[in-house]
């Protein structure tokens, strides 16, 4: 995995990371809606993002403050976020 | 992949929006070591937690460590004792800053015209005969009193295995009284004779507790999965204990695999330094724990788990809603 892949490859990344971590059944990283509301849709809590969280701070090398987990609640906006950290 | 918009229709999901929005982060607070009465069975004596620690007498550190729990994230604080009412200046403390629920045994009333709407839970162990065995007096006959009509208190009702057949009684009367009440279980900590559950009478007390919901409905804050939940000790094919309880405090959960769990939990000795292990006793066998909150949480805590059905969810919802009309986070 590139430190900079492409936004749909990021996508498809993060959707894999969620469905491994969260042990999500019965959906594939590329038909996971990427605006699908992780948190109102899929009952999403803290402890899940915390986990899902480790994982993406090692892979792309940012630091993810747990105030900022509001922020991260599609994979689109999770991806929009890493991509800012990294840019930053 | 079940989400919550494929499983619930328009009414369900505006209650799953309601609750959702809620991010209740309580913990647990002795305000006291100290008690006015001394009921057989109660964890914190039998467990000798009322030594763990020397009471902070300085209230002024009071209101600072209230701040500090604040700042920690804490918006629900859950008080329990020894008994809260001995020292209404703590938990005036409390009661000014954040959300407070003050469980106390009903001998002393809270002063209303000092804590308006400061939500107060009046622990209840049976009948009056009941009563006498395990706590040495009638409680209801002063409690009711006090508190008649009131409507930010309730009853928190200990179900004893002595009680089967027999709780119908109970609920009217605190009906008469004008209040509400909550059911959950007698963790039989002190090897009271009599009074140890076995499967039967769980079996028989599940059915008695779904009867009062639906004869009671106004008066009962309870759900029918609850009553499932807290008398088999499942939950989704596994078993309540000490590796899926939610209630243990954040800083000595060295558990591993790390069960789900309330987030920033601690319940806090009287000195404000010490961490109790959970919400209960570090003494208690956990496999035998009936604490109705822990079982409460329990189900919260684990809401991914019940996007399996329709079924499934709604009931995740009830339980969520009654923790949260105990708290007074939604009406009643």
């Amino acid at each position: 995995m590139s430190a900079n892949p492409d936004k749909e490859a990021l996508i498809v990344r993060i959707a894999e990371i969620i469905i491994f971590e969260l042990k999500l059944e019965d959906i594939t990283p590329e038909s996971f809606n990427p605006d699908l509301d992780l948190v109102d849709e899929l009952g999403v809590d803290s402890m899940d993002l915390a986990t899902v969280v480790l994982v993406l701070q090692d892979e792309y090398g940012i630091t993810i403050d747990e105030d900022d987990y509001p922020k991260l609640s599609s994979i689109r906006l999770i991806a929009e976020y890493i991509r800012q950290k990294q840019a930053s | 992949m079940n989400t919550v918009s494929s499983l619930l229709d328009d009414s369900w999901r505006e209650r799953y929006r309601r609750i959702s929005a809620l991010n209740i982060r309580s913990s647990i607070y002795d305000v006291t070591n100290q008690c006015n009465l001394r009921c057989r069975g109660c964890f914190f004596y039998s467990s000798r937690e009322h030594e763990a620690a020397s009471e902070e007498m300085d209230l002024q550190k009071w209101h600072e460590f209230v701040g500090n729990e604040k700042a920690r994230g804490v918006n629900l604080a859950i008080l329990i004792g020894g008994e809260p009412t001995l020292h209404l200046d703590r938990v005036a403390a409390f009661y000014q800053t954040m959300p407070t629920y003050c469980a106390t045994n009903g001998q002393i009333k809270v002063p209303r015209d000092r804590f308006p709407d400061m939500m107060v839970g009046i622990s209840l162990w049976g009948d009056e005969e009941d009563e006498k065995v395990l706590r040495g007096k009638n409680t209801f006959a002063v409690s009711s009193k006090n508190y008649e009509g009131d409507p930010y208190t309730y009853y928190l009702y200990t179900i004893t295995p002595k009680q089967l057949g027999r709780i119908g009684q109970v609920i009217r009367k605190i009906d008469d009284a004008g209040l509400k009440v909550h059911l959950q279980l007698l963790t039989n900590d002190e090897q009271v004779d009599g009074y140890s559950w076995t499967e039967e009478k769980m079996r028989d007390v599940r059915l008695e507790m779904d009867e009062m919901l639906e004869c009671y409905p106004q008066t009962v804050i309870s759900c029918k999965y609850y009553h499932e939940i807290i008398t088999t000790g499942k939950m989704m094919g596994r078993s309540f204990g000490w590796s899926e309880c939610p209630s243990v405090t954040e800083l000595l959960d060295s558990r591993n695999p790390r069960p789900k769990r309330l987030i920033r939990f601690t319940r806090w000795a009287s000195d404000l330094k010490t961490q109790h292990r959970c919400c209960t006793s570090a003494t208690r066998d956990c496999g035998t724990c009936k604490d109705g909150a822990a079982h409460m949480s329990w189900v919260m805590v684990n809401k991914r788990e019940h996007l399996k059905s329709a079924k499934d969810l709604q009931n995740w919802i009830e339980v969520y809603e009654m923790f949260a009309k105990l708290y007074r986070f939604i009406p009643w």
